[in-house]
């Protein structure tokens, strides 16, 4: 107890743990802590201490430091060992600085210190290695870019898919808007009169409209009720001009549902209107029994 | 016509853009997410290191980078000149790693002394070429009154710690002996104190500090 007492005081134990020591100095000092537990319980507690030291000083790093040095360890770790470079030549106090790198020798043992860092099929395993390392990292960021472009890939063609729908959506509803807009402007023009036709007494229920326009001869229909025509029938305007009835044009099935105002052919001159169902595609003149009729 | 609007949501989020054309043979350091200090522990650190793996390095990296930069650059004292150390240590560290034997020592104290002595032997070298020796001290003990900077993490009791327990003689001995690179001798002489005061202060200062662990 003494005697590890008087070796404690003699602060070899701090000089080790600074790495002050000379080889032959570190592996006395490693003798006398195997031999002695109060030593090496000493020298376990200097190493400690330093230890919190060395952490009571951490830093925050600077930024993008992790990848420069991190990037270039890397690339330099995969290059194969150099061989060590020879110590530097310095006076004793610092000659075993490069010697903590290496094994401590154990306590009794003869200081051997390796010229070269490794022999050369370590090197060469340690790039296979290194290789291998990188390979699998590729292959698993090669699945991961993967699924990931798989996923993209699907989420893109959902996307046209829904694009396309929305293109011709509004293809349609333009057209609609169209359609509406220019019906919008036959209702509010003045120039156009309204002939109301009232069915027959044959079909009293029937019901429709004739805008007229004498300036610019437009003629447009606008059915409020009619029977859907039977096969192979089709409704048909006239113009009564002098008495004489005029081809209008047919009613297409849109029309003759009166799902919209129809622009019929132009009619130069007219005192009433009258609607008959003839065969399809229309006739010169009327074939059939007028279905309604309304006068200017 | 009577076909209704369909419901248009736009729901699908695309992934973030991936880099198009080659893929990297390897992800780029910055990929690899940093991991926290506890999800490595020293023993898995060690046994992927004699494994060579190299993607230890990373997280070795993120456990000690910045208490050994703290380090370093206290020795250094510049930063550009603390980053190229510290990556001259991880490289050393890597290659010989074969030759720590963990029965023998924490990896941390291992790890300090090679990363502490590659510091020291560079402003060695550089105080070599200056010519004096006088210089580096008289920087250190400038060093040592100045006010820590303010990368020090303010937060880090630690320091704050050892200001509280170590009397500035100690204090000073120790920056000496830990950052200076100078043997217990040679302290005693720039001091011109007796090379015992010199001894017994450092060796109260290192109990002050283990006793600070419990």
């Amino acid at each position: 107890m003494e005697d590890s007492q008087t070796y404690i005081e003699s602060g070899i134990l701090e000089q080790y743990a600074l790495g002050l020591l000379a080889p032959n100095e570190r592996a006395a000092v490693e003798a006398e802590a195997a031999r002695q537990p109060a030593v090496a319980q000493e020298l376990a507690s200097i190493q400690l201490a330093f230890e919190y030291y060395a952490d009571a000083h951490a830093r925050e790093l600077p930024t993008g430091m992790r990848d420069r040095v991190l990037s270039k360890v890397l690339a330099q770790v995969a290059l194969p060992t150099p061989v060590a470079a020879a110590p530097v030549a310095s006076a004793g106090l610092r000659a075993d600085v490069d010697a903590l790198a290496r094994p401590q020798p154990a306590p009794g043992e003869a200081v051997v210190r390796p010229l070269a860092a490794a022999p050369a099929p370590a090197g060469r395993s340690r790039m296979a290695l290194a290789a291998s390392v990188a390979l699998l990292l590729s292959l698993a960021g090669n699945g991961v870019l993967y699924s990931r472009w798989q996923n993209a890939d699907h989420e893109l063609v959902a996307m046209q898919g829904n694009q396309n729908r929305l293109a011709a959506n509004t293809m349609v509803v333009e057209k609609k808007l169209g359609e509406i807009r220019q019906q919008n402007e036959v209702l509010r023009d003045a120039e156009f009169r309204f002939v109301a036709l009232a069915g027959t007494p044959d079909a009293p229920a029937d019901k429709a409209r004739v805008l007229f326009n004498a300036k610019t001869r437009r003629v447009y229909v606008d059915v409020q009720h009619l029977p859907a025509p039977p096969a192979g029938r089709q409704y048909q305007l006239w113009a009564l001009n002098n008495g004489k009835p005029v081809d209008a044009g047919v009613l297409t099935a849109d029309a003759a549902a009166g799902e919209r105002l129809e622009r019929m052919k132009d009619i130069a001159s007219a005192q009433a209107f009258a609607v008959t169902l003839e065969p399809v595609g229309g006739s010169a003149s009327p074939t059939m029994p007028i279905q309604a009729m309304g006068t200017i | 016509m009577r076909d209704e609007a369909p419901c248009l949501t736009f729901t699908h989020h695309l992934t973030p853009p991936i880099a198009a054309g080659p893929y990297p043979l390897s992800f780029p350091v910055s990929e690899i997410p940093p991991i926290s200090l506890p999800t490595a522990s020293e023993e898995d650190l060690v046994r992927r290191l004699q494994a060579r793996d190299e993607s230890a390095l990373t997280l070795f990296y993120d456990r000690y980078a910045p208490a050994l930069f703290g380090v370093i650059s206290r020795i250094v004292k510049a930063d550009e000149v603390a980053e190229d150390v510290l990556q001259e240590a991880l490289v050393k560290i890597w290659n010989s790693f074969p030759a720590y034997d963990p029965g023998k020592g924490r990896l941390f104290t291992w790890v300090l002394n090679i990363s502490r002595n590659l510091a020291i032997d560079k402003i060695r070298s550089r105080q070599h070429r200056v010519g004096t020796r006088t210089q580096g001290l008289d920087d250190s003990l400038a060093a040592q009154r100045m006010p820590a900077p303010d990368s020090f993490r303010p937060e880090h009791i630690g320091l704050q710690e050892i200001v509280k327990t170590l009397v500035p003689e100690q204090r000073q001995i120790i920056d000496l002996l830990y950052f200076g690179g100078y043997t217990q001798s040679e302290v005693a002489e720039e001091l011109k104190l007796p090379l015992g005061t010199v001894k017994t202060r450092a060796r109260t200062a290192i109990k002050l500090l283990s006793k600070l662990i419990r």
